[in-house]
């Protein structure tokens, strides 16, 4: 037996977040038959600690930097960062769904534990070094969301919304899986580094074409998870369906792991040939920005709306990623958390609002919040501006540093359509700020509760968040400039 | 340390109050902490003014590095010269006032605290954009003012058209930004920087463009953005819609203070404009057209709020005008003088008003002079004051304005000079309609209380005086160096004159002539019989000067230009907004094979580009 | 030979891959994909993975395959109904479909070497103990993780499946 090949203990160590959800997770799904009805919240709790647990490996895991299990895995600030990003968004979802399942009278163990389970394969996908690892993480973490989004067996919206989640996201896989395929039978290899090292090496590097064409195929399997157009199809009707604390899961968690495994694929193993992803690129962004804002526009239905504007926002991130450098990269994790905070706050007032069954989800129905409910209205208000851009909330400098990003790496154009879509998207936030303050009070906002306090931990600590990224955005941008990859 | 941040905290710690526990408070607690806060601002202000001294070189203050990546650095830092201290001084003292006037108009008013929250929350943004050391920080400030003239415009939800002013005021400046915005990246890409110190020390050694190039581009870019904050052409429109908000609002945001940031962010960044003298060309003439065009608009109006919105345009113009004619202190005396008497216009108008529960309607009034002498009396102030007339404070700056353009082009002289003229004009009629003959309205009107007219007569005191007593010029004269040459006292005289003429005019047209207030109140039918029956073959308005303007500027300017052109494109633009959104959605049809044939064609199209067509790469 | 039997097994595996899809009846479809897992299971002994194949007969085409087909019999599913939605997916999909496959086989034809055959990274032989000391050594985290996968997708099928929630 070759000794390299026997894992270190330290190698555990770098392996500890997924291990701790994993053991979490499995620990929910035995207790859950011992736990009585009406006291599963008590799973969710625990799923809570794991979270936590998560965490504190996830720092540990980041006090012992390296490969582990063969370079399956590398940890470095890059995997932590995103490693911190899906449990922070995980803790969120988590705060919101307690609220929501007793109201759905659904509440299980199971959530829980498909909820840890899809956060372990995103910290899977965000620290794999690997294609066969980010494969397999991805689709840990897919199954697990494709499980959430029909969680509610019985409505309709939510059987829909899982069937097309599935279906379309096994389509899009099967071409990162062939993508895979060929860039193993040309290079050799499945390494990150090693599939760079032979794609730079002109006497063994295979024709331009070849790896173009893999990454092509891999392209599609990760722009669908981004829901990058013109593979966005999806995420209008899954987010829709789904129930509104997975909506605010699926927009925010695993699209920020898919944009990290983007990150890292395209510029670790195909950095050679950076030039011709970067035109795709450009013109995905360009589309992913008009789809998202312009479909956006005509909304009344306010999951769809956000859908839509999550899709604008993927659109955004993809210029940094466009942009193929290191403030590039930077810009677009802050921007990730950021927009996660404001996405996860805004999800939090849907689900407060829409009520059991989610009978209150258009835009109208919002009519006199601000009346109503000040404080609620006020900080989704927050959250709205935050996607707008304005100055002090965090979309501000979300937006500033990749536009800055693009200009630094001459993408003027890119940066004056993006700057003009920014413009287009004020329209359809400001619509909902008006009917919450300008509009008569309907009906729909009579009989309204005040948020429980989990929606309420979320509202306040995703509105702190967004406003403190707005004024001392440092504190994330050093982190992310420190991990950026180069 | 002077603690400069403490001027903009303290509004900030009143809508914190206000805002947060201000609903339990009693309405005396929620006025007490409104008005303390920006007086304690104010007073603040003049205690570090007289600690710094004459301030011959800008005193920074350095708090905190707020964004550090790669080149960028970018501080908190606050930053007083002579510029930033007359600001400071007319932004928290006529917002002082105007703060104290707000307490009694407000006072039965549903909101009360919810509108001095906002109303503080203001205060702390113009004062971060007025103290702000980087185009950054400024920009905090741009779009804070943006947004509390937004919640304040859109105070009175319930009615439609307030909100959808609001809205409108919004989106407009929106498009102002995108260009402010444009201009820091730019600046950033070029000068590595947006600290104030270090772009215009970049900027000083550079030739000056007499073609276009980048620093052309950043001051129209910069410029664009000050069209949409101070309401000029093309992006005037939201302006007058803006009086829709309460009228203290209209006095303080949209008259002394926040429409003025775009002319002190022009006087800030003249380094920049000094260097591209295209750029100021351009500034002048949409200046000077703004100032006409406002002005003509202005003579036709009914509404006395509507009236003084186009007459602050108009004004604006003129700012605009003087910095574009490389004037920047004479723009900035005409903030100050301006802020003086516009203030005290709305806010008399809001006594009016006030007085009359409601009613803005000029052919509603009349006769008032004796029914609210108060009122009448500080109002005659802002009029001579605003009509030019020697020594009042209009007439200082309107004048260093006007001869700074005859030095330029004499025709911009002149046609300043006629706007001068229509100026003098359209207040001296809202004057008279409001003031003189009878009285044609049906309430009962009544003098408004002390807290609102005591603010009024401070304000009076300062139009009168103010322009005489602060030469902002000579103040200013360490950033920006006086004109050389004395004053011309022909095109001085030329522009009294004119002044003059306009009240002359507006008195025998509303005053002398008998029986053209029944021909008005006749007229009350409805705008469209006004315009196209009886007021036009009414011989009163025979005279051949005044009817191609009246009817020109009613059909034409008015009706043509701003609601259906500009307001059209507004609408326009969004029309074609949901109708690429409408095709985009027919393609979302939720049928699941065809998101799948769209997933294969996606990837038809990305494997020909990254498979096919980078052949030639090796 | 290699070349003859290669071309009648992928010509098995292509035409039962397409009458899978066409066939209306759960029960055909699912015949049909039991001959595409044969098909392929001796495409991999062609190629020498002689665990690949073995493993596929025995997993897919045996175990998974029955499972599907007793499923099917025990839901008595009938035929599907054929809806008239998908104009899009007719008009454009289709073509884009078969420009894709085209697409893929010119690049194949054009561009991957001949005469060199592909390789397949430190894998050197496709027997069981082959297979079996890369997977236990340098394939080990994959495969411990994907056990997570199948527990995720046994979890799903229990929340989706049972009665009540």
């Amino acid at each position: 037996m070759d000794a390299r090949f026997i894992p270190e203990p330290v190698h555990l160590i770098r392996f500890a977040p997924e291990l701790l959800l994993t053991v979490f997770a499995t620990l929910i799904m035995v207790l859950d038959p011992l736990t009585k009805e009406g006291e599963k919240h008590r799973l969710g709790i625990l799923a809570l600690v794991g979270l936590l647990a998560a965490a504190w490996g996830a720092a540990v895991a980041a006090a012992n930097p390296g490969t582990a299990f063969s370079d399956m895995l590398l940890v470095d600030g890059f995997a932590t960062f995103f490693r911190y990003l899906s449990i922070l968004v995980g803790v969120l979802t988590l705060a919101c769904s307690f609220a929501y399942l007793k109201r759905e009278q659904a509440d299980s163990g199971e959530y829980y534990a498909l909820l840890l389970f899809s956060i372990a394969g995103q910290c899977v996908m965000v620290s794999a070094n690997e294609l066969i690892m980010i494969f397999i993480g991805l689709e840990i973490s897919s199954i697990a969301s494709y499980v959430l989004a029909g969680y509610l067996r019985d409505d309709k919206r939510n059987n829909e919304s899982a069937l097309k989640y599935f279906l379309l996201g096994s389509f899009a896989t099967a071409f990162l899986l062939y993508g895979i395929a060929w860039i193993y039978g040309i290079t050799g290899s499945t390494n990150l580094a090693e599939i760079q090292r032979v794609l730079s090496n002109r006497d063994i590097a295979p024709s331009v074409n070849l790896i173009g064409a893999s990454a092509a195929l891999m392209f599609v399997g990760f722009a669908f998870k981004v829901s990058a157009a013109p593979f966005q199809v999806w995420a209008p009707d899954v987010y829709q369906g789904a129930p509104a604390p997975v909506s605010a899961f699926l927009s925010a968690g695993p699209k920020a792991a898919a944009f990290a495994i983007f990150l890292r694929v395209y510029i670790t193993a195909f950095e050679p040939i950076a030039d011709q992803w970067q035109a795709v690129l450009w013109a995905s962004a360009l589309a992913t920005m008009i789809v998202g804002n312009f479909a956006a526009l005509l909304q009344s239905n306010i999951k769809r709306l956000l859908a839509y504007s999550s899709i604008a926002h993927a659109g955004y991130v993809l210029v940094a990623v466009t942009t193929h450098s290191q403030i590039g990269t930077a810009a677009a994790m802050f921007y990730l958390a950021a927009y996660a905070f404001m996405n996860v706050g805004a999800f939090a007032v849907v689900t407060h609002f829409a009520r059991q069954g989610e009978r209150y989800v258009n835009i109208e129905d919002l009519a006199g919040l601000g009346q109503r409910q000040p404080v609620t209205a006020a900080l989704l208000s927050i959250f709205l501006l935050s996607f707008i851009g304005v100055p002090l909330t965090a979309g501000f400098f979300g937006k500033f540093y990749i536009f800055k990003a693009a200009l630094d790496a001459n993408l003027v154009w890119l940066t004056v359509l993006g700057l003009l879509n920014s413009a287009v998207a004020a329209y359809y936030y400001l619509r909902i700020i008006v009917v919450m303050y300008f509009h008569e009070p309907s009906e729909s906002v009579a009989d309204l509760q005040s948020p429980a306090p989990g929606i309420q931990a979320v509202l306040w600590a995703s509105a702190a968040a967004t406003l403190i990224l707005g004024v001392f955005p440092s504190w994330v941008l050093d982190f992310a400039g420190k991990a950026a990859l180069k | 340390m002077e603690h400069l941040w403490l001027i903009p905290a303290l509004p900030l710690a009143g809508f914190a109050l206000n805002g947060t526990v201000g609903k339990r408070l009693p309405q005396i607690a929620v006025s007490l902490i409104a008005v303390a806060m920006p007086v304690l601002s104010f007073l603040w202000v003049l205690k570090t003014l007289s600690s710094l001294g004459s301030l011959e070189t800008a005193y920074i203050e350095r708090y905190f590095t707020w964004i550090e990546s790669g080149a960028l650095n970018i501080g908190v830092d606050f930053m007083v010269d002579r510029l930033t201290a007359v600001m400071l001084l007319v932004v928290t003292g006529i917002g002082s006032l105007i703060h104290l006037y707000a307490v009694g108009y407000m006072a039965h008013e549903g909101g009360y605290y919810r509108f001095f929250a906002y109303l503080n929350l203001f205060m702390f943004f113009m004062l971060t954009l007025v103290l702000g050391a980087n185009y950054l920080l400024m920009f905090v400030g741009w779009e804070g003012v943006g947004l509390c003239s937004y919640l304040l415009i859109g105070f009175y939800f319930v009615r439609k058209s307030a909100a959808d002013a609001a809205k409108k005021a919004f989106i407009v400046n929106r498009i102002g930004d995108f260009g402010y915005t444009l201009a820091l990246f730019l600046m950033f890409v070029q000068f590595g920087s947006l600290d104030f110190g270090k772009v215009f020390a970049a900027v000083a050694p550079m030739p000056v463009e007499h073609s276009a190039g980048l620093l052309t581009a950043i001051a129209l870019l910069l410029f664009v953005g000050a069209t949409g904050k101070s309401a000029q052409i093309p992006l005037y429109v939201w302006l007058p819609d803006a009086m829709e908000g309460p009228t203290p609002v209209s006095a303080l945001i949209h008259a002394a203070t926040m429409v003025t940031a775009g002319v002190y962010m022009v006087a800030r960044s003249a380094v920049i404009y000094q260097h591209a003298p295209l750029a100021m060309e351009v500034v002048a003439i949409i200046g000077l057209l703004t100032a006409v065009l406002a002005a003509t608009i202005g003579i036709t109006q009914y509404d006395i709020k509507k009236v003084f919105a186009y007459s602050t345009v108009s004004q604006l113009g003129y700012m605009f005008l003087a910095c574009g004619v490389g004037a920047f202190a004479a723009g900035i005396y005409h903030v100050v003088t301006h802020a003086f008497f516009k203030a005290l216009l709305f806010l008399g108008a809001g006594s009016v008003i006030h007085a009359l529960e409601g009613e803005q309607d000029l052919r509603q009034m009349g006769g008032l002079r004796k029914k609210i002498p108060i009122t009448f009396a500080v109002l005659c102030c802002a009029w001579v004051a605003i009509a030019g007339i020697p020594p009042f404070a209009g007439y200082f700056s309107k004048d260093e304005i006007l001869l700074a353009a005859h030095h330029h082009h004499p025709w911009m002289y002149w046609v300043g000079v006629v706007t001068a003229a229509m100026t003098a004009f359209y207040v001296s009629r809202a004057m008279f309609l409001c003031f003189f003959g009878q009285y044609r309205g049906h309430h009962h009107p009544h003098e408004s209380p002390f807290i609102m007219w005591g603010p009024l007569a401070v304000l009076a005191a300062l139009s009168l005086f103010g322009g005489w007593y602060f030469k902002v010029p000579n103040y200013l004269a360490p950033l920006f160096p006086l004109a050389e040459g004395g004053h011309e006292m022909a095109l001085v005289a030329i522009s009294v004159a004119a002044g003059v003429l306009g009240i002359g005019v507006a008195y025998v047209l509303y005053v002398v002539k008998p029986g053209l207030a029944d021909s008005i109140a006749s007229a009350l039918g409805g705008f469209y019989k006004l315009v196209y029956n009886k007021y036009l073959v009414d011989e009163l308005y025979d005279a051949a000067v005044v009817r191609p303007i009246v009817h020109g500027s009613r059909s034409l300017l008015w009706r043509v230009v701003d609601v259906g052109l500009i307001d059209g494109c507004v609408n326009g633009t969004a029309t074609l907004a949901r109708g690429v959104g409408g095709v985009l959605r027919a393609f979302q049809s939720g049928n699941i094979r065809n998101y799948a044939a769209w997933v294969t064609l996606g990837s038809v199209a990305v494997l020909v580009v990254l498979g096919i067509a980078v052949g030639g790469a090796r | 030979m290699d070349a003859i039997l290669f071309l009648i097994f992928a010509a098995i595996a292509v035409g039962c891959g397409v009458n899978l899809v066409v066939q209306r009846h759960p029960i055909s479809s699912a015949l049909s994909l039991v001959g595409v897992m044969a098909a392929l299971a001796v495409l991999y002994l062609l190629l020498g993975a002689e665990f690949m194949a073995a493993a596929q007969m025995i997993v897919y085409a045996g175990a998974i395959m029955v499972l599907f087909v007793f499923t099917i019999m025990l839901l008595n599913a009938g035929s599907e109904r054929k809806t008239d939605k998908a104009l899009f997916a007719r008009l454009f999909g289709v073509p884009a479909l078969i420009g894709f496959i085209v697409l893929i086989g010119f690049l194949i034809r054009t561009l991957l070497p001949k005469t060199e055959n592909v390789v397949f990274g430190t894998f050197t032989e496709g027997t069981a103990r082959g297979v079996g000391l890369k997977l236990f050594t340098e394939y080990l985290l994959p495969f411990e993780v994907t056990s997570l996968l199948i527990l995720i997708a046994i979890l799903g099928a229990v929340v989706l499946a049972r009665k009540e929630i």
